[in-house]
Order: C-alpha cells, then sequence, then structure tokens
C-alpha cells in the first residue's frame, strides 16, 4: 500500500488568478505532512488537486506512483476530512462511518464490524446508533476521522479539522491525531494556518504564501533556519531588523546595523549573501537577554515600554534607542527574577543575543501584517521577484 | 399579535389593523365556505320550495357521485392523472432544479430563472392555447416530426390525455422548480463533495444525500402541483378530449350548466377532501410536518 503524493510542476489557474505557481513536491508514504500558510495562500486548492476535486491547469498529480489525471474523486485513493466537516445530519453515526463501505458494497455485518472498530480508534464506543447531530464538536471531529478512515484510504486529507474547536480540545485533538496516524500508517496530508499544529504533529511542514511553497522541511529546522523572510516572520514570533553584510565567514556574518552599530548572525550554507548588500536580522523574543555594560558581544539598547507577565516567561515591549523600531523580548521566569528591579516601564536596558541563533536572509520585504488575525499575510512587494526560495542555491 | 402590533403602530391604528383582518377572513373566506357547505347539504330547490317542507339537510348531492358511474370514474381518473401529472412534473423539474441550485454559475442560475419565469408573464389560458396551437393535428410540432421523418402520419396529441398531461406540467412546473430549488439550495455543497470523495457515484449521492435533503421541498411541490392539477378547470377545457374530462368539468357543469349549486358544492367538497387526503398522504409518506412545508 503505497501512500505517496507527487505533485509534478503543478500549476493552478482560476481564469487569469494563479492560485497555485508551479510547485512540485514528494510527500512519502506513511509520513504527516502538513501545508502551512496564511488564509488564501492556495492551501485548500492544493488539497483539492490531490482529492481530485480540482483538475490542475498544467502538471500531474501522482498518488502511490500512478498519474491521477483522468481519476476522478470517488475512484481516488484518498480520503477528505472537510474543514467544516460535512458529516451527514440525516444519518446516524453508524450510517456515516458505513457510508463508504455502503458503496463499495460491503455487507451489513461486515460494515457494522468496521464502523465498531473504528469508533473503538476514535474512543467513541456505544455511540453509533446517535444521530450526529445530538453529538458534541470533538466527537463530530472524531466520527469525521472515523468516516473517512472507513475507506482505508491511502492517503487521508484534513483541511483545518481543528479549526472549530476550542483550544483545550484542539490541543487534545491533535495528539489524538498524530497517534491516529502512527497507528494506521496513512499519509496524513494536514491544512493550517495554525503554525502550534503544524510543528507539533508534522514529519515534514511545506510554508505557503501566496500560491508558492516557500520551504519544505521538519519543524525543528523551520523554526530554526527560515530560508525566507516570510517564513523567518510567519513562524514563531521574531524581531526583524534591517542590515547591510559586511563580510561572511563560513556561517558567521557581521553585519551593520546603521545607527544600531555593528550587528553579528549567522546564515545556513544555502543562503547566498554578497559583501555590501541589504539583509534582514532575525532575532527570536526568546534569544534575547538583558547583559550589563561589560558584555563585549552585539547588543541593542532600548528602551523598555511595557511588561506582560505571562505566567512561565515575561514579554517585554521595547523600543530600539538608536532606531526608535519596536523590539520584543521574552524571557523565561528564571532570567526574569535576576533582572526583576530593572524590568520596568521608562528603563533603559542593553540587549544581547547569541549570533548563532540570529538568522540573516537576503532582504525580501517587510512582512504584512493582517490587521484581523495579527497573522503575517506575506512579505512586502519590495524584492517579491525574487522571492520564493529563489536564494537558495540548488545545492 | 395585538402586543406586537400596537408596540409598533399604537394602539388604535393596531386595533383596526387587527378588525380588518378578522372582517376579511370571516366575511371573504369562511363565510363563502360555510354557504357552500350549507347548500352542498340541501336539495336543489326552486325558490318558492324553500324553506317549505321538502327542505331539509340531505347527503343525497353526495352520494349522487358514487351512485353515477361516469361520474365517479372522472373522479378516480381526475385523482390519478394529477398523481400522474405531480410525478411527471417532479421528474421534469428535479434535474433542473439541481442544475440552478448547484451546478450553474450564478448568472446562469439567474438567466435561467428569467426564462422559467416569463412564461408566466402571459395569462393561463393563452399560455394553454399555444400548447393547443402546436401540440393540433395539423401543428407544427407534427410537421417538425414529419420533416424529420421520425413519423409517418400526424399524431392525435389531443385525443387522449397526453395533451392535458403536457399543459399542466408546463403550467404547473414552477410551483415544483422553486420549491425543490430553494430545498437543495441550502444544502452544504460539502455534503455533496464528501458524498462523492467516500466513493459514491452521482445516483447514489442523489439517494443518499441531495434527495432526503430535499424531501420537504419535494413534498411542497408534490401537494401544491396536485392540489393545482387537480383543480385546474383552463387546461383539461383547452387541451382536453371527451374521453379525458376532468372533475372541475363536471363540477363546473352542475354550477353554471345544470344550475344545480348544491349538487355542485357537494362535487367541490368532495374534491376538497380528496386533496386534503392526497396532501395528508404525501406529507406522512415523507414524514414531513405542516412546519417543515411553510418554511
Ligand atoms: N473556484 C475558484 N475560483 C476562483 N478563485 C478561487 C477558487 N478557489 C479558490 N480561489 C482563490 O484561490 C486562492 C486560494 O484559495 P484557497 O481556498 O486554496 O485558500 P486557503 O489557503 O485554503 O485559505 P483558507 O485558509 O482561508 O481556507 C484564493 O485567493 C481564492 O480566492
Ligand atoms: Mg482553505
Amino acid at each position: 500500500m503505497d501512500g505517496s503524493v507527487k505533485l509534478d510542476e503543478v500549476v493552478m489557474r482560476f481564469g487569469d488568478f494563479t492560485a497555485i505557481e508551479r510547485t512540485s513536491l514528494e510527500i512519502a508514504s506513511g509520513e504527516f505532512f502538513s501545508f502551512l500558510g496564511p488564509s488564501g495562500c492556495g492551501k485548500t486548492t492544493i488539497l483539492n488537486m490531490i482529492s481530485g476535486f480540482l483538475t490542475p491547469s498544467d502538471g500531474q498529480v501522482m498518488i502511490g506512483g500512478e498519474p491521477m489525471a483522468g481519476v476522478p474523486v470517488n475512484h481516488r485513493p484518498t480520503a477528505m476530512i472537510f474543514q467544516n466537516l460535512a458529516l451527514f445530519p440525516l444519518m446516524t453515526v453508524y450510517e456515516n462511518i458505513e457510508f463508504g463501505l455502503e458503496v463499495r458494497g460491503v455487507d451489513k455485518r461486515k460494515r457494522r464490524e468496521a464502523s465498531e472498530r473504528l469508533l473503538a480508534l476514535v474512543a467513541l464506543e456505544g455511540s453509533g446508533s446517535k444521530l450526529v447531530t445530538e453529538l458534541s464538536g470533538g466527537q463530530k471531529q472524531r466520527i469525521a476521522i472515523a468516516r473517512a478512515l472507513a475507506v482505508e484510504p491511502r492517503v487521508l486529507l484534513l483541511d483545518e479539522p481543528l479549526s472549530a474547536l476550542d483550544l483545550k480540545l484542539r490541543q487534545h485533538m491533535r495528539a489524538e491525531l498524530k497517534a491516529i496516524q502512527r497507528k494506521t500508517g496513512i499519509t496524513f496530508i494536514y491544512i493550517t494556518h495554525d503554525q502550534g499544529e503544524a510543528l507539533t504533529m508534522s514529519d515534514r511542514v511545506a510554508v505557503m504564501s501566496a500560491g508558492r511553497i516557500q520551504q519544505v522541511t521538519d519543524p525543528m529546522t523551520l523554526y530554526r533556519a527560515p530560508l525566507t523572510g516570510f517564513v523567518a516572520s510567519f513562524v514563531g514570533e521574531n524581531n526583524r531588523l534591517e542590515v547591510k553584510v559586511v563580510d561572511r565567514q563560513g556561517p558567521r556574518v557581521r553585519l551593520d546595523g546603521g545607527a544600531l552599530g555593528p550587528l553579528m548572525g549567522s546564515a545556513g550554507e544555502d543562503v547566498v549573501l554578497a559583501n555590501g548588500q541589504a539583509a534582514a536580522l532575525y532575532v527570536r523574543p526568546e534569544h534575547l537577554r538583558p547583559v550589563d555594560d561589560g558584555y563585549t558581544g552585539p547588543r541593542l539598547e532600548t528602551t523598555i515600554e511595557a511588561v506582560h507577565f505571562e505566567g512561565a516567561w515575561l514579554m517585554l515591549e521595547t523600543r530600539l534607542d538608536a532606531s526608535g523600531e519596536k523590539l520584543r523580548v521574552q524571557l523565561g521566569s528564571d532570567l526574569a527574577k535576576q533582572a526583576a528591579g530593572m524590568l520596568e516601564p521608562g528603563r533603559q536596558v542593553g540587549f544581547g543575543y547569541d549570533p548563532e541563533e540570529a538568522v540573516v536572509l537576503p532582504d525580501d520585504g517587510s512582512p504584512v501584517v493582517d490587521e484581523a488575525t495579527g497573522e503575517v499575510v506575506e512579505t512586502s512587494a519590495k524584492g517579491e521577484a525574487e522571492a520564493g526560495g529563489a536564494h537558495v542555491s540548488s545545492a | 399579535m395585538f402586543r406586537q402590533l400596537s408596540e409598533r403602530f399604537g394602539h388604535p391604528l393596531a386595533m383596526a389593523i387587527l378588525t380588518l383582518l378578522g372582517m376579511w377572513l370571516i366575511v371573504m373566506v369562511t363565510l363563502p365556505q360555510l354557504q357552500m357547505i350549507d347548500y352542498s347539504f340541501r336539495p336543489n330547490l326552486l325558490p318558492a320550495q324553500r324553506g317549505g317542507p321538502e327542505d331539509g339537510w340531505t347527503l343525497g348531492n353526495y352520494v349522487t357521485l358514487f351512485d353515477n358511474e361516469i361520474h365517479r370514474a372522472i373522479f378516480f381518473k381526475t385523482l390519478w392523472s394529477s398523481v400522474l401529472v405531480t410525478l411527471l412534473t417532479l421528474v421534469v423539474s428535479y434535474p433542473l432544479a439541481y442544475y440552478l441550485a448547484k451546478v450553474a454559475t450564478p448568472r446562469q442560475a439567474a438567466l435561467c430563472i428569467l426564462l422559467l419565469i416569463i412564461p408566466f408573464w402571459i395569462n393561463e389560458i393563452l399560455r394553454t392555447y399555444s400548447w393547443f396551437i402546436i401540440l393540433a393535428f395539423r401543428g407544427p410540432l407534427n410537421e417538425i416530426l414529419l420533416a424529420l421523418g421520425l413519423i409517418e402520419r400526424p399524431i392525435r396529441f389531443l385525443s387522449g390525455d397526453a395533451g392535458v398531461m403536457v399543459g399542466m406540467v408546463y403550467a404547473y412546473i414552477l410551483f415544483m422548480v422553486f420549491p425543490l430549488y430553494n430545498a437543495i439550495e441550502s444544502l452544504d455543497d460539502n455534503q455533496i463533495r464528501a458524498a462523492r470523495d467516500l466513493g459514491a457515484g452521482s445516483i447514489r449521492t442523489h439517494r443518499r444525500i441531495v434527495i432526503p435533503h430535499a424531501k420537504p421541498g419535494i413534498a411542497t411541490g408534490c401537494i401544491m402541483t396536485f392540489m393545482l392539477a387537480a383543480g385546474s378547470y383552463a387546461v383539461p377545457a383547452l387541451l382536453g378530449s371527451p374521453g379525458s374530462r376532468w372533475f372541475t368539468q363536471i363540477i363546473y357543469n352542475w354550477f353554471f350548466e345544470g344550475g344545480n349549486w348544491n349538487q355542485g358544492a357537494a362535487y367541490a367538497f368532495l374534491l376538497l377532501v380528496l386533496c386534503i387526503g392526497f396532501m395528508s398522504l404525501v406529507m406522512k409518506f415523507f414524514k414531513v410536518g405542516l412546519g417543515d412545508i411553510a418554511k
């Protein structure tokens, strides 16, 4: 049972609008693969091409090594869990789960056995005769999973299936989904705009922006070594400083921060930087820590504007003295305790960071943030033409 | 109701509205009906005999139907033909309604609906006449079929029930299409997609997903079409042949040719009872309540 999925030079256009730019990607059988990106970036469109609801304008989709061109939705070895679940409201839980088997002409006794087994898998034994309208949100979620698994798909496609649940349930279901995936060994292709979901569950994540895949890698690498400014801003929180490259030795890059003075950062092997080039330095809030006057590494002088106590950590909103830009700092509780006296609004504090943890990328524009959601939507037009991993050398 | 109205319009106006509404219901709706019921239970007498010894309540007018073999046959034929018209209209309307609700782009749907409605700006009699012309022995339909070589001799479409059927399906199609359209419209597209995704072909998707969802709409459409068909006068009068008489025509004859209003009223009530019976049967069959239909 080969559940590998391959997108081969796939393009999706709607009239003049290109929803998915030319994309190639291979997803291994049994992998938990996520597409992560802001609303409208084309995630559902990709899923619809895999499931067969959309036919690519160009290129082809392969599942288990077989080209899917001309194979209709109801004959593909995939099953989809819809954004709104789309359970059949006029049917009982049993009927919902057994629908796919009924279609395949499986006899009633076998169907019931299968649905009991699946109900056990999703921990809902005994609710088979209920109407789906009688279930809670989390229960509906599980029935949707059971219904999709009933047809024994090689690939399960999940379109933001947890978005309708509350936070607690969402976190619980993450663990459950991951467990089900391990147990069944089915390829899961998971769509989300929630980076927490993508990072915790996935073997690999593809970050998308405006119809392009920006980076495909495992969650840890994605967080530590983003390849584009979009990924750096979208995945986790990041402070972005505009700098110029002075020179580079291996991964270590010396930078000219203008008014901020000399700075340091590191860049991956794949990232091409020329001396004197405009670049962006990304420093995560949790990598900053207060330093005293004797500190000789790169430092950022700031004035604290607000302090938010968040339980396990302290979030500081500060402003850089030299440029007036905002800088967010997150301190663990032990650091916060040490520096207790000096962390008050109005105080001037210098922050240092480990250059190894600060990423330098060519400047591909500042992030554009959606006012409503506070989510990074894309990077601004500056350098747009080169975005999308164009800086990534072919090695 | 009074409270809501008086909050909105003030006491005197609310009172006036309710009084008018009540009057309208009583004078225009209830009283005539009661009058007809009363008629139907009295013998047909000359004005001079009214109030005389022969006047009194009787079931005689109702019994006539069961005594008169021809009338009885026409009564059941009307019932059967109306059921047929209803089914035929349903079969024609369902694909159309599904197309309008789920397949067509909004523009196409708007255009289609407009095309469906335009003919209804014309009076029903005229529309029916146009079918009379189309279906006539030397009419355009026969001419076309002859020209295409599909038939060798013109067909008498208007001699049996066929003409009446076609005319009625055409006359009442909107009353079926719109309830169906509304019902199918409200089905979440993802339901259909989910069924497809789980492997269902289109027939099964309709049978298991779309039709069960559209049931109240189907029931509404069937009830309306049946009522209109059973109570139709113009279509059978214009497109029917002597062999395809409709019960409404008999009622008409009692009233305006036989001059026997009492007998006519009794027949009219029997038709009403038939319609109500059919309606409750359909509702029972589709397991829908009055509330679902009113939606
Ligand atoms: N059938 C269509 N016709 C025209 N444009 C479409 C169609 N489907 C999607 N689009 C456009 O393609 C883009 C990507 O849509 P898609 O639904 O894939 O986004 P998404 O990433 O799933 O967003 P969300 O997180 O909001 O669900 C959007 O700009 C959308 O407007
Ligand atoms: Mg989507």
